[in-house]
């Protein structure tokens, strides 16, 4: 049996919460949660951290060196560096509307890196 | 569009500014104009490429770019004036504005309604006194921000960050998913700064140490930042003898808070509040001088862009009341009074019978308290931290109950819940 400690984010009261968690990796106990949406809040976390990436990329823009984009969906926590630097080599040109697919299936995740500005020129 | 006709002048077209401008338009002022020093519309927002914006006022999760371009649309549609590096230099009491650019030189308005939305600044190095040498390699949280985020600039390569605020906490995790070595984020306060979120999603994921209770005590170096001096602090924040610990790094970013930038709105003989930072506010969000209105930053630091939007919005509605219908009427004058464990009150008068939107900071964490205004709101919380700034709507038949000649509210936490 392992113990892992989960910080709630779910309120200002940020809550400590310490997980039992069994051989197979099943969730047996949580204790320090102050509500249900905290105890819920803290499963998932375990289960599975996702965060959205946000980054910039390169551009062939003269108004312009930098240009901001995200995944359209969270990653796993675990792989936000490696797909940062996936990121480090891509180039844009202009025109590019907000929300435009600007990477295709990130690292076969299946989740793509879209614009989150737009860029005339 | 004349100079001379405009109705409603917006000063900044960062979220305040084009919230203020939008609402202005939809209130049916007929000229609005924006104002803004640099060459784009969004102010803060472009550098803030992280996600976080507009849960509340959209129900999403945005980026910074992203909560701007929704806006930036909306000026578009509705057609509301912009005048794009173009520096404000000066506002009279008689609300005379006269600003520059490199076109048409100086300007002179003369509008009917004015919102100030210039937002706010960092506290820099100078205002926090650290002794040793002058090095290069020393940042504000936000100044790096812009180089890394807009610029293309890696300002270093082992980093060190003093002050435990939001842009500090997200500048960590931008510069770790760069490649940059964040060494440690120091705070002097037992607790952290920015939200609780971003502990965890900018410190923990990276496994950054966060060191609390501890400060900066020198800097080494001569051309560039070679090292800090780091000590543990005790209670009256001062550094305990023998805790000293050098760590090697190029580069020290300061995130120890925002400073409201008002030189404008003083010349115009805005009444401050030395405690919000801000002008004096009634819940129009009209200043001491008529006709001249403030939201956002300007006013006190949010902690949300969400509240930015909706405290300018109230600014912009009540600009655009005023060249309609003239002078616009006010029954008498109640004056928030900050108490216990209450740091900074916006609105900090009231002076209509119409709905109030109040935003409170306390000064210090403490749980199991109910926050009381005068006899006519109270509402328990289980934790009020400096970092989380409390929002209460009142609506205008809840301040029924505030007699007529009440002149002062009091604010205050009282303890247990
Ligand atoms: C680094 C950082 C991270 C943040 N992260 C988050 C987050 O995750 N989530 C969230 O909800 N909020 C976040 N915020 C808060 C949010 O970005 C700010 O609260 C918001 O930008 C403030 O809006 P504002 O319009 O009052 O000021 P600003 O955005 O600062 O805009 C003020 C504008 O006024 C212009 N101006 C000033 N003086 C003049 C003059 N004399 N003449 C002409 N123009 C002038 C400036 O150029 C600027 O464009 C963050 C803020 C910062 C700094
Ligand atoms: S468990 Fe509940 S009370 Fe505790 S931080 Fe999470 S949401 Fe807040």
């Amino acid at each position: 049996m392992v113990e892992e400690k989960i910080i709630c984010i779910g309120c200002p009261l940020g809550c400590e919460t310490n997980l039992k968690i069994d051989d197979q990796g099943e969730v047996i106990k949580i204790t320090g949660y102050k509500c249900k949406e905290g105890r819920q809040y803290v499963l998932e976390e375990y289960r599975s951290p996702v965060r959205v990436l946000t980054a910039t990329v390169l551009t062939q823009s003269s108004a312009r060196p930098l240009f901001p984009v995200r995944s359209n969906r969270p990653l796993l926590k675990t792989q936000l560096k490696e797909a940062a630097k996936a990121l480090a080599g891509v180039k844009v040109k202009p025109p590019i509307r907000v929300g435009q697919t600007i990477l295709s299936n990130l690292m076969n995740t299946g989740v793509d890196v879209i614009a989150t500005d737009d860029l005339t020129y | 569009m004349k100079f001379s006709d405009v109705d409603v002048a917006v000063i900044g077209s960062g979220p305040a500014g084009m919230a203020a401008a939008i609402k202005a338009k939809e209130e049916g002022a007929e000229h609005v104009l924006i104002l803004e020093r640099q060459e784009q519309l969004g102010g803060l927002l472009h550098q803030c490429v992280h996600n976080g914006f507009g849960l509340l006022y959209f129900g999403q999760d945005l980026t910074g770019p992203e909560y701007a371009c929704r806006f930036v649309e909306k000026v578009r549609d509705l057609g509301i004036e912009v005048l794009l590096e173009t520096m404000v230099t000066q506002i009279s009491v008689d609300r005379k504005l006269t600003a520059v650019n490199s076109r048409e030189g100086p300007i002179h308005l003369q509008p009917k309604s004015i919102v100030l939305a210039m937002g706010c600044r960092e506290r820099s190095r100078g205002q926090l006194s650290i002794p040793g040498t002058r090095p290069a390699g020393i940042f504000t949280a936000g100044t790096a921000q812009r180089l890394v985020n807009v610029e293309g600039f890696i300002p270093g390569k082992k980093v060190v960050i003093l002050g435990s605020g939001d842009i500090g906490m997200i500048m960590a995790r931008r510069l770790s998913l760069e490649g940059v070595e964040v060494k440690a984020v120091v705070e002097i306060l037992p607790y952290v700064g920015g939200l609780i979120r971003n502990e965890v999603q900018c410190l923990h994921d990276f496994d950054i140490p966060l060191l609390l209770e501890h400060t900066v005590t020198q800097i080494h170096g001569e051309q560039r930042v070679e090292a800090v001096t780091l000590a543990k602090v005790d209670k009256n924040k001062r550094p305990v003898d023998g805790t000293e610990q050098n760590i090697e790094c190029d580069t020290l970013l300061l995130s120890v808070g925002l400073i409201p930038e008002n030189e404008l709105s003083r010349m115009a003989g805005v009444d401050l509040d030395p405690l919000a930072g801000g002008p004096v506010v009634d819940e129009r969000r009209e200043t001491n001088i008529p006709g001249i209105f403030a939201g956002g930053n300007v006013v006190h630091v949010h902690d949300l862009v969400d509240d930015v939007s909706w405290e300018a919005e109230i600014a912009g509605a009540w600009a655009a009341r005023l060249p309609q219908k003239g002078d616009l009427e006010k029954k008498g004058k109640t004056i928030l009074r900050p108490g216990r464990n209450i740091r900074s009150i916006v609105p900090q008068t009231i002076s209509d019978q119409s709905d109030v939107t109040f935003y409170i900071r306390v000064k210090e964490m403490e749980e199991k308290v109910r926050l009381r205004i005068g006899d006519i709101y109270h509402r328990a919380f289980r934790v009020v931290k400096p970092s989380e700034m409390i929002k209460v709507d009142l609506l205008k038949k809840e301040l029924k109950r505030l007699k007529e000649r009440t002149t002062e509210l009091d604010v205050e936490c009282e303890k247990g819940e």
